[in-house]
């Protein structure tokens, strides 16, 4: 079992789900029922429910706990069914003695738990282990499997107590082969013995669709529940992002009502993310347009794409197929609709079976018609990144620009090389821009230093390969925001430390003036991190005084 | 904004030497007028006035050779005067403290004749 569980105050709105849960082995006791299928949108908190339920049990003592996850597992049958096995032996002796120690040392033989598993009084179970172990050396596949699958029925049976199997993503066990992959099919349906025994009641999680696709063996369907996992309310959402937001030390700013989280849908995993978005890009006061960018950073680059991707990858591995499913499902976005096979396998590259199989993939999966924004935001940024080639930042700007409120405003970008003082064609970028609109010279003279400053200290130190700084200018009728990106190390140390004048004589260094600079000039210096590249914006209003009559 | 390209000048005027930085006061630059300061140092000139009027554009590595010309003249106990600053310029030295190092004049002649004052 995973050890990482959240706090308990943390796992919020999931008491209902999490009590009735624990009542399944009651219910089972009286053939009322007693398997669950536990269904929902991927990272709505399946796992997580399952991990307080397994920790729940394990502190109240009376109905053993025993995890399994299938997504990490070898699916080679003999390697799974040993897997298997050692980690319900492990999960077992480690709640009868209360030591979860014992359940993570996974490199510990099982042989050194003899001692322990004979002080307890278990004979049993050393006969298992020796059943298992004959199974294994006779390379008996099935009867490995056999083994394995029944040997929480078997606990339950010998000692009394309810043994509660939790097997989550499940649908991947639909992938256990003999020897190669795809050998065989239905090993799952081996749980259905488990299943139908009274003091072992399962609780199975997965992908929605995927589930479905496993549960067509009647053995699991008829003795199964499904318990549907919605999405955390509003405010509960609001308090969860919040409280990630206060243990990574992150501030929101006044009057931030973080309206935009509705776009997450209640979606445990994503708000998660996105407060780690806001986290690793050094946000300290969020504010409802960072929010929005955190967001662009999570769906483009971040944990939320990472996790994607890595769904994308296990369904399809060859690189060219998975440019063609991407060109596929952008197609089907932007289109909200499914054309015909024939125009989508000519777009997308893939012949007309294979489109149709995707389809009903996607169609089960309900991750489209569940108006899944995210998702589909990531297939954007994938698209426009993998197909189109665009630049990360580019990406993030077309996802941020369909939720920002259009302003009065216009735009300059700029992009100069890290050589010696091409500083000054940005300078003189910013004294026409500020001409345009009839700033005062003295203002633009403190604009000009202030990003004299900060080109500089990218040149200096960032260390970047790509040898470029992209610079926006974005001019509003009350302000004027600039913002330096570039690729490299962070925003360096030592411009952000001032040293009185009168040590900087005594000294040699004579140096360490940038950041004093910057943050007097400006009314405010924000500097961000998204992926390697860093992001200072500088932003300075335009008081009337300032706009030549 | 005017030009880029950098130069530094100078004069002797009795016992005070004129330094002229035109254009933009960066590492380069900066370092040449410290030279050019050395220079009159090195002769003995413990007077020097930095007439600012050609000055478009300064970074904080111009301003940071800048501070190395006051601790030079600190070390002999010598005078830096500074005239023709713009309003930007004056106030970015004296956001940075700098200007209690040295004597400011509106003009290059303000600043001649109070050294002369001195030499009594």
């Amino acid at each position: 079992m995973p050890s990482n569980t959240i706090a308990a105050d943390v796992f919020l709105n999931r008491e209902a789900e999490l009590n009735y849960l624990k009542s399944l082995p009651k219910l089972k006791g009286r053939a009322l029922g007693g398997n669950v299928y536990l269904d929902g949108a991927k990272g709505i908190g399946k796992t997580e429910l399952l991990k307080q339920l397994h920790r729940e049990l394990f502190r109240e003592g009376q109905i053993v706990p025993f995890y399994y996850s299938f997504k990490t597992a070898n699916l080679k049958g003999a390697y799974f069914a040993k897997d298997y096995f050692t980690r319900f032996v492990r999960q077992y002796i480690s709640f009868l003695k209360k030591d979860p120690s014992i359940e993570e040392n996974v490199a510990e033989p099982i042989s050194r738990l003899f001692p322990a598993i004979i002080a307890l009084g278990l004979h049993w179970l050393i006969d298992c282990i020796e059943d298992f172990q004959s199974h294994a050396n006779k390379n008996d596949f099935y009867w490995q499997l056999v083994a394995a699958t029944s040997v929480p029925v078997v606990a339950a049976q010998r000692s009394g107590m309810p043994v509660v199997v939790m097997l989550d993503d499940f649908d991947f066990a639909e992938g256990i082969y003999e020897s190669s992959r795809g050998d065989t099919h239905g090993l799952a349906s081996l749980f259905g013995v488990s299943m139908q025994n009274r003091l072992c009641p399962h609780i199975i999680a997965g992908a929605t669709g995927a589930l479905k696709a496993v549960f067509i063996e009647h053995c699991l369907l008829d003795m199964t529940e499904q318990l549907r996992l919605g999405p955390l309310p509003e405010d509960l959402a609001v308090s969860l992002f919040r409280s990630h937001l206060a243990n990574l030390e992150i501030a929101s700013a006044p009057d931030t009502q973080l309206a935009f989280l509705n776009t997450l849908r209640g979606n445990p995993l994503y708000i998660r993310n996105i407060a780690k978005a806001a986290w690793k890009m050094q946000k300290k006061e969020l504010t409802e347009k960072d929010l929005v960018e955190c967001y662009s950073f999570d769906v483009s680059e971040g944990e939320t794409a990472s996790y994607w991707s890595s769904i994308f990858n296990h369904h399809v591995m060859n690189p060219t197929k998975r440019k063609a499913l991407l060109k596929l499902l952008w197609r089907i976005i932007e289109n909200q609709e499914m054309e015909d096979l024939g125009r989508l396998a000519l777009l997308s590259g893939f012949n007309e079976v294979e489109v149709g199989a995707i389809r009903e993939a996607i169609d089960a999966s309900g991750i489209i018609g569940d108006n899944n924004v995210l998702f589909k935001d990531f297939i954007r940024a994938s698209y426009m990144k993998e197909i189109e080639g665009r630049y990360p930042r580019d990406v993030r700007e077309k996802i941020e620009k369909k939720y920002l409120p259009e302003r009065e405003e216009s735009c300059f970008e700029l992009v100069i090389p890290m050589s010696s003082n091409a500083e000054l064609v940005v300078a003189k970028a910013v004294e026409q821009i500020g001409r345009n609109i009839d700033l005062d010279s003295e203002f633009l003279n403190q604009l000009q230093l202030a990003l004299i400053e900060v080109c500089i200290n990218a040149m200096e130190h960032s260390g970047s390969y790509e040898k470029k700084v992209f610079l926006k200018f974005t001019i509003r009728p009350d302000e004027i925001e600039m913002t330096i990106e570039s690729s490299g190390r962070p925003f360096s140390l030592d411009l952000q430390t001032e040293i009185p004048v009168e040590e900087k004589l005594r000294m040699g260094m004579k140096r360490g003036w940038g950041f004093k600079l910057v943050s007097s000039i400006m009314d405010r210096v924000k500097v961000e991190r998204a992926g390697d590249r860093t992001k200072v914006i500088l932003t300075k209003k335009i008081r009337n005084n300032e706009v030549l009559k | 904004m005017k030009s880029a390209q950098f130069s530094v000048t100078s004069r002797l005027d009795g016992d005070a030497a004129v330094i002229y930085p035109k254009g933009y006061l960066n590492n380069l630059s900066g370092k040449s007028m410290v030279t050019e300061c050395g220079s009159y140092i090195n002769q003995g000139i413990s007077k020097i006035v930095v007439n600012f009027s050609e000055t478009d554009l300064i970074n904080s590595i111009g301003i940071s050779m800048l501070l190395q010309i006051i601790e030079d003249l600190r070390n002999i106990k010598g005078t830096i005067c500074c005239t023709n600053m713009s309003k930007f310029l004056r106030e970015t030295f004296e956001m940075l403290g700098l200007i209690k190092y040295m004597v400011v004049f509106p003009v290059e002649s303000d600043a001649l004749k109070y050294l002369k004052a001195r030499k009594a």
